[in-house]
């Protein structure tokens, strides 16, 4: 699908999970008789979870770590 | 078996010329409303909702057709201008599909205004911790003089500052991802018509080693690609900072880029 000349990581091929990405999360999602919910597919792909964490959440994640560690050294 | 259900791949403004597409089986375009939609019939056997259900929990099919989803997307992109659907949008019959279009003509309509003429790029930019580490001394002033204040400390005083700078590295690790990111995700902003900031995978989604730290999707219009793609490779050839990887995908079909408002 994507075209070769235009990916700079040439060696690399598009994996499923970005696939996944896209396609379940994205485009005309509320429509349809019949539609996959995000929610089936979290309990099946495994750490699909993982997906939902923002940038932001995972700079917070880390930098709280960061904090309760210091505080950790200052008791 | 009945093929019975219709599975939307995409709509597009201008009728696609199936039958270029001859590795996909079943293609079918209808017209409605003024827009074609691609779409092929399949079995309640594979796609009713209590199959579709169970079908999701086999990978293996997940990934066959998922990837089938979005390379017909794709090959149909290459001439049209294209609404991708979501993976697995079902209809059980022309008529709810003619519904949905007509209740939501408007709003088709503006998203086909707003992806024509372009094409949405990727951008992912991983940062490998180690490398990065290795070099921070010399990046940042906070951490080369915390070390100078341990060289003339006395051993105990010593022990705890190493125990902050090892802290402070973290913290200034951090940093230099985020404005690492940052420029980069400034300058393409400067390069494209729209921008979405998409979710960080984690290494053992991505299967590499080193952490993603900007997950972003571009609408560049076609005219402006390829000073898109050059820009990347320039500022890729001048980086002074090893452990970053700059990696740029597309075109892909314009997803991220799809807005329609519910009723």
């Amino acid at each position: 699908m994507i075209q070769e000349e235009n990916i700079i990581d040439r060696n690399k091929d598009v994996t499923i999970v970005e696939i996944l990405d896209r396609v379940l999360n994205k485009g005309v999602v509320i429509s349809g008789d019949i539609v996959i919910s995000v929610a089936d597919i979290d309990l099946v792909y495994l750490g699909i979870r993982l997906l939902l964490s923002s940038v932001e959440t995972m700079e917070q994640l880390r930098l709280k770590k960061i904090k309760d560690r210091n505080a950790g050294n200052e008791t | 078996m009945n093929n019975e259900l219709i599975y939307v791949y995409c709509l597009s403004n201008s009728s696609p010329e199936l039958s270029l597409y001859t590795e996909f089986n079943g293609l079918k375009c209808i017209e409605s409303g003024g827009f074609f939609i691609t779409y092929k019939n399949v079995s309640e056997d594979e796609f009713s909702e209590e199959n579709l259900k169970r079908n999701i929990t086999n990978i293996a099919w997940v990934e066959i057709n998922a990837r089938e989803h979005i390379n017909v997307i794709s090959k149909i992109m290459q001439n049209n201008t294209v609404i991708p659907f979501k993976f697995g949008t079902i209809y059980k019959s022309e008529e709810g599909l003619a519904k949905f279009i007509e209740d939501y003509t408007l709003s088709l309509n503006k998203n086909i205004i707003n992806i024509n003429g372009k094409e949405e790029w990727t951008v992912k930019i991983y940062c490998n911790h180690d490398e990065l580490k290795n070099q921070i001394e010399e990046l940042s002033k906070d951490v080369s003089d915390l070390e100078i204040q341990i060289r003339n400390s006395s051993p105990g005083r010593a022990y705890l500052l190493e125990r902050k700078k090892s802290d402070l590295i973290e913290i200034e690790i951090d940093k230099f991802c985020k404005s690492y990111g940052a420029s980069y995700y400034e300058l393409f902003l400067k390069l494209s018509e729209s921008t979405r900031i998409n979710n960080l995978l984690p290494k053992n989604l991505t299967g590499r080693n080193d952490d993603m730290i900007l997950n972003a999707a571009f609408l560049v219009s076609k005219d402006k690609v390829g000073e898109f793609v050059n820009t990347s490779n320039i500022l890729w050839k001048e980086q002074k900072i090893t452990g970053f990887n700059v990696v740029l995908t597309g075109p892909w079909p314009p997803f991220s880029f799809i807005e329609i408002e519910e009723k």
